[in-house]
């Protein structure tokens, strides 16, 4: 039944995971207001979705990826990029306008290099992509030469702090992404290759599907969002600092998992995953407010990895990867 | 009633120094199943892979109701109207039935530059094909990971009458499958002859051949030693052709 109601997708229709993943969120805030007086506060509230902005954008992209059979651990620092053109160029004329198109395009063009070394190359994404964090890290490093870019003019800032349609604006430009993916996925013939390549890209050949093409798109829609993203980064900081989206692939890589996309491909939940950042920034805000340091944090996040795919190795014993074995 | 579909003229299929085949005269006709039978080894596999565009021929051509054609991929093949069904079917176990017979060419419509699937009418399509085929699977949205190896069959034949194909070439669809769901695809093979499709079927196991097939060609050491009217052969005498027992096929290898 379950397996069955998870091919009529709607926009938000859940499945039991999903659910649960909600009830967890729930708890979980239940808990923090009792351990911490902090805590249940609207400016808290605030600061936990603010904190979720750019991880739900690269979250969706890392969805696409995972679900397709790929990942991308460099995406973290390929914001950082992203948001050091952002903050060059606002830098040097404050302009906003520049700075909302200079995000997406570097964000498109890092997605390009991705694909070029990925797809066109034919290099394990998870090698590639490792390959590439090293050189983006010492990118980033040069690029910056040391300090921090700071002091950004507020201009970009006061733009995405209006509202548009009653609608705060990073609001309204996740829910357009989301829309946005959501259709391409199921809705779209697009959808339906990305999903068969994550199944089996042997069988999306013999099938007639442009396995190369839908794999490229892919690393490039990943870096437009994480474009987005970091164009909301640099508007809330105002600075962007050496260290800039370190553990940023493990959170949405984390998030993704934790809302349900395989990591062996060929299945995925958007919702999952917006449920699946929620939680893990509830979780990381909630430990900080109760005394935990943000040293831990990385841990938190590392245990939930292993805690859910170890989940689904004992309780699903990996169905589709079985399916695989028993085929092959 | 039956028309000649496709002819093979003098195919050969020669890998370096080896030859899988030679000499390989064959017509295909509409409406009729035709059973491919013969040895490990003997030239079957190459054969279809000749037809279905994976190999070209080293010799030799093949022609489609009058006109010669070269096929240099296995999609000019299906543009042709030949489909095949390889033995590990190229199923997507993660999509839908109805989603899995379109996939790589689903129908859509185009709102603002967007193609948009269709999916009503693939569903309603499928629901069609499948009623027709009687495959006795009631949901076509449900994953074809949850079927059974008959019913993956079923859907990779739906595949081939959604391409509308006029030749379906099947290399061994039974042989993993138990009893019952064997007995389901060989009505589905008779259907689809019935629907003027050519059928061409590869299978080692004889008694299943008398049951479904119109004619019956033999290859033996990549050629062709045999070709029998189903109603004019038996067991035993398809067996040694087989094995080479058979006077004709000494006689023939005799004079080679
Ligand atoms: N790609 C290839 N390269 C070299 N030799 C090949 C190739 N494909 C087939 N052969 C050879 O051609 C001959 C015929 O093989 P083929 O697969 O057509 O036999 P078959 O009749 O299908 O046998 P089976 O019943 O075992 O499937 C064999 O000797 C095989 O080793
Ligand atoms: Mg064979």
């Amino acid at each position: 039944m379950n397996a069955v109601r998870q091919f009529g997708n709607g926009v938000f229709s859940m499945n039991g995971r999903e659910w649960s993943l909600l009830v967890a969120c729930l708890l979980a805030i239940v808990i923090f207001s009792v351990a911490s007086p902090h805590y249940a506060t609207s400016g808290n509230a605030a600061t936990v979705l603010r904190n979720s902005v750019e991880l739900l954008l690269i979250g969706l992209g890392m969805t696409l990826l995972l679900a397709m059979g790929g990942i991308d651990v460099s995406i973290g620092i390929v914001m950082g990029l992203a948001a050091i053109a952002i903050g060059r160029v606002l830098g040097a004329d404050g302009n906003p306008a520049l700075a909302i198109i200079v995000g997406p395009l570097v964000g498109a063009l890092l997605g390009c290099v991705t694909a070029a070394v990925v797809v066109l190359g034919r290099v394990p994404a998870i090698v590639g992509t490792l390959g590439l964090l090293g050189v983006y890290r010492t990118a980033v490093f040069v690029l910056l030469g040391g300090q921090w870019l700071s002091g950004l003019p507020s201009s970009l800032t006061n733009l995405l702090a209006t509202t548009a349609l009653g609608v705060p604006v990073p609001a309204l430009v996740i829910a357009v992404a989301y829309l946005a993916v959501w259709l391409a996925l199921r809705r779209t013939p697009y959808g339906l290759h990305l999903l068969a390549i994550g199944n089996s890209e042997e069988k999306a050949r013999l099938s007639g599907i442009p396995v190369i093409k839908v794999r490229f798109i892919t690393f490039v829609i990943s870096g437009v969002l994480t474009g987005i993203a970091a164009m909301f980064y640099v508007a809330t900081y105002r600075n962007v600092e050496m260290t800039i989206g370190s553990t940023l692939a493990l959170d949405a890589i984390a998030a993704v998992i934790l809302g349900g996309t395989s990591i062996l491909g060929g299945r995925c939940s958007l919702i999952g995953t917006v449920l699946g950042v929620l939680l893990l920034r509830i979780l990381q805000n909630g430990l900080l407010l109760i005394g935990v340091p943000s040293l831990w944090q990385p841990v938190v996040t590392g245990v939930l990895i292993i805690g859910v795919l170890g989940f689904e190795a004992v309780s699903n014993r990996f169905p589709l990867a079985q399916l695989r074995r028993a085929r092959a | 009633m039956t028309e000649t579909f496709l002819v093979a003229r003098n195919i050969a299929k020669r890998f370096g120094a080896l030859t899988a085949l030679a000499n390989v005269d064959l017509e295909i006709r509409s409406g009729e199943v035709l059973a491919l039978l013969g040895d490990n080894g003997a030239g079957k596999s190459t054969f279809i892979k000749i037809l279905a565009g994976a190999h070209p021929p080293s010799d030799g051509e093949l022609v489609i109701e009058g006109h010669p054609v070269a096929f240099h991929s296995p999609k000019d093949a299906a543009a042709s109207g030949i489909a095949t069904i390889f033995q590990e079917l190229a199923l997507s176990e993660n999509l839908s039935i109805a989603e899995n017979v379109f996939l790589g060419r689903e129908l859509k419509r185009s709102i603002f530059g967007i193609p948009f699937l269709k999916r009503k009418e693939m569903r309603q399509r499928v629901d069609g094909l499948l009623k027709e085929l009687d495959a006795h699977i009631s949901d076509p949205e449900a994953p074809v990971g949850s079927l059974s190896g008959g019913q993956r069959q079923a859907v990779a034949i739906c595949r081939a009458l959604n391409l509308n194909a006029r030749l379906v070439i099947m290399d061994e669809p039974t042989a993993a499958l138990a009893v019952a769901e064997t007995r389901k695809v060989l009505a589905l093979t008779r259907r689809l002859a019935a629907r003027g499709c050519a059928v061409v079927l590869i299978s080692h196991n004889i008694s299943e051949v008398f049951e479904v097939a119109d004619r019956i060609v033999v290859f033996r050491r990549g050629r062709k030693v045999a070709e029998r009217l189903a109603a004019d052969t038996n067991h035993e005498e398809v067996v040694s052709l087989i094995t080479g027992a058979h006077p004709d096929v000494r006689a023939l290898e005799k004079t080679n």
